[in-house]
């Protein structure tokens, strides 16, 4: 469904991602782990379309069609998902009338019907009650006055009310404490259905406990430096990324 | 001196009730009173042109509305008046133990002397408009809270003005010690009129009043008044103003802040197309130490609709431990529009936190990114954001129903000035 071919992107001039190559099927949960500044969230930016990230060269392929051709909007009614590593507060726009705004256009774009008020309401009292939020939080502006662990649960939430056909989660778990990291991952669990796919990008093995991947990559310097089973996070985890430095002077 | 004003002084002449004495001083001043001009600094961008000649009955046959508009879930008290005139029975309103209404009217000489410890006493005496208020509203009424009482109901004074009409009205209104209530001032019409609507307010100490202004007359309409407070101890005050514009539409909102540790939270919120005209002028004044003013004014104006916003904060030098705040924030839809703003700060205390700032406001990317990232197109998160700079007073208004009575409206009126 994600094929990435040789893909290099800059921001502001600079190169961050210098060819990056990842397959990704249908159903599979591909992990990508590294250091800071290794052009984790880049691939995220890259990938939902943002302004200032270019991509220079290399091809990306979603189901069938060319992604960089598609505008941020576009790529996303397509079934591409990210879950923010830092979302925005707009407090003037309310959850409720943001969400209804983007699963009419989700489902539009699918050829459904549109949800009629109470299926609506009812779909997103079970999605606010799956991440353990408030149902008033609808009512408040987007993101307004959310804590940091209610941002990422709403991230979620909108994952589970857009039905996305392959879901980016740019460190979901940062700056969560145990109780919230298992919210989190139950909530992405609970959407793995055999066909949606996912990507997981996170710095360190702790949230791949509770979201098993298939794949692990390891992204260093704009590259996969390794690829691997769940049992390349545990190496990270044990010995870190120095290694790195080490298979970098082995390539050179 | 405009035809209209010697026609007002000429009118009021023939008053005589029990506030001729008051009448009296402002035709007075008023003689000598010389009309503004572009060159007033008070009225530098608000054009009293169509004004000048113009000549409207104070009565007519035809009502063009007759209803205080429905705000569902409001639940209120209301005192309608319809061309200036009262169309509810004061006297046999049902109110809660502790809240008295009067008519200005028919108001008896205990209730004068009680009104008159309201009356001209937080309104500023210089405004030209007040001065004429002064003279000529007949219609009116005070509105005294007792000592303690809470009101849960919210009381609406609502003031339709029909074609063709020029009317005066007046409201008085005094919150005792400890005192808590609801005032919506609710002025709407059709059609061209002229109405001069002000509103005095003495709060006691540790008084609550959460108030509302709404001037949604017709683009015809002209349309100028005020709203003034008199803070007292540790009061309260949330107050949100809400403008349509007119041809000319100019609303002064003023606060003293006559004893300590009084806060004043004032929201506006102003909406303006296609050629309305909306100026809303506030003074603020921090005489002692301790208070605190939030003001934030917010406004979308499009095609050739023009917004002017004076708002400024003046720190006394006893006014040590002052917080004050000014916004005036605006999103200009289209070429033709036009905004003009002073925030101003006026300090002559030390030891104060202020911040004033006014900007034209431009859609942050990141937030555009953010919903777009969601499905949204650009044209729709656009349109969402924009109005998003103005629901965000909106949702910050204490009264549920009100906020829900009014989004919609406002949501109409924006999506006209979209295409």
């Amino acid at each position: 469904m994600l094929s990435i071919k040789d893909l290099h992107a800059s921001i502001e001039g600079n190169e961050i991602l210098k060819g990056l190559n990842l397959n990704v099927k249908p159903g599979e949960v591909h992990a990508i782990m590294g250091p800071n500044g290794a052009g984790k969230s880049t691939l995220g930016y890259v990938l939902s379309g943002r302004e200032e990230y270019e991509a220079t060269s290399g091809k990306v392929e979603f189901q069938e069609r060319d992604l960089l051709e598609l505008e941020v909007d576009e790529r996303a009614r397509a079934g591409l998902f990210l879950a923010f590593q830092y979302p925005v507060e707009i407090p003037g726009v309310s959850n409720m009338e943001f969400l209804k705004e983007s699963v009419s256009a989700a489902r539009k774009e699918r050829g459904q019907d549109p949800l009629t008020a109470a299926e609506f309401l009812r779909k997103a009292k079970a999605a606010c009650e799956q991440v353990n939020l408030p149902l008033d939080f609808l009512k408040r502006g987007v993101n307004e006055g959310f804590s940091g662990g209610e941002k990422k649960r709403n991230e979620i939430m909108q994952m589970i009310m857009l039905e996305p056909t392959l879901c980016i989660l740019d460190e979901s778990d940062s700056g969560l404490d145990i109780d919230a990291l298992k919210v989190v991952a139950d909530g992405v669990n609970s959407q793995r259905d055999g066909k949606r796919s996912f990507i997981v990008i996170t710095h360190y093995q702790r949230l791949l406990d509770f979201i098993k991947p298939d794949f692990v990559h390891i992204l260093a310097d704009g590259k996969i430096a390794k690829s691997g089973g769940p049992e390349l996070a545990k190496e990270v985890e044990a010995s870190g990324y120095a290694w790195l430095e080490d298979h970098e002077e082995t390539n050179a | 001196m405009s035809q209209w004003l010697a026609n007002v002084i000429d009118r009021a002449s023939s008053v005589s009730d029990w506030l001729s004495p008051a009448r009296q001083e402002a035709l007075t001043r008023l003689k000598t009173t010389s009309w503004p001009t572009r060159r007033t600094e008070e009225w530098r961008y608000t054009s009293l042109h169509a004004l000048a000649n113009l000549t409207l009955p104070e009565t007519s046959t035809v009502k063009v509305m007759a209803e205080a508009p429905v705000v569902a879930g409001l639940n209120s008290i209301d005192i309608v008046f319809v061309d200036g005139q009262p169309t509810t029975d004061i006297t046999s309103l049902s109110l809660p133990a502790g809240v008295t209404i009067h008519s200005l009217a028919t108001a008896d000489e205990a209730v004068q002397q009680q009104a008159q410890q309201v009356f001209n006493q937080v309104k500023p005496d210089a405004h030209l408009f007040g001065m004429v208020n002064d003279a000529l509203a007949q219609q009116g009424v005070f509105i005294d809270i007792a000592e303690g009482v809470q009101v849960e109901q919210p009381i609406r004074v609502v003031n339709l003005v029909s074609d063709g009409v020029e009317s005066h009205n007046r409201v008085l209104v005094r919150l005792g010690d400890k005192a808590q209530t609801t005032i919506i001032e609710h002025g709407a019409g059709q059609g061209g009129s002229m109405n001069t609507a002000f509103a005095e307010y003495v709060l006691g100490t540790e008084a609550k009043l959460e108030h509302y202004r709404f001037a949604l007359h017709g683009e015809e309409a002209i349309h100028i008044g005020g709203s003034h407070f008199k803070m007292g101890e540790s009061s309260r005050l949330n107050s949100t103003i809400v403008g349509y514009g007119s041809q000319i539409s100019r609303i002064d909102t003023d606060v003293v802040h006559a004893a300590e540790h009084a806060l004043a939270k004032m929201n506006c919120i102003y909406l303006l197309a296609p050629k309305e005209h909306f100026d809303l002028h506030s003074v603020i004044e921090h005489v002692v130490p301790n208070g605190t003013t939030e003001q934030n004014a917010r406004g979308i104006v499009g095609d050739k609709a023009r917004a002017v916003f004076s708002g400024r904060i003046h720190i006394h030098r006893d006014a040590q431990k002052t917080l004050a705040e000014l916004h005036n924030r605006n999103l200009l839809m289209s070429r033709g529009a036009q905004i003009s703003t002073t925030p101003a700060l006026e300090i002559y205390a030390d030891d104060v936190q202020c911040a004033h700032g006014a900007t034209i406001a431009e859609i942050a990317e990141e937030d555009l990114y953010y919903l777009q990232a969601r499905g949204i197109s650009r044209k729709d998160a656009l349109i969402m954001l924009n109005f998003g700079f103005i629901q965000e007073l909106v949702s910050q208004m204490p009264n549920k129903a009100l906020a829900a009575w009014l989004e919609p409206l406002l949501r109409e009126r924006f999506a006209t000035m979209e295409s």
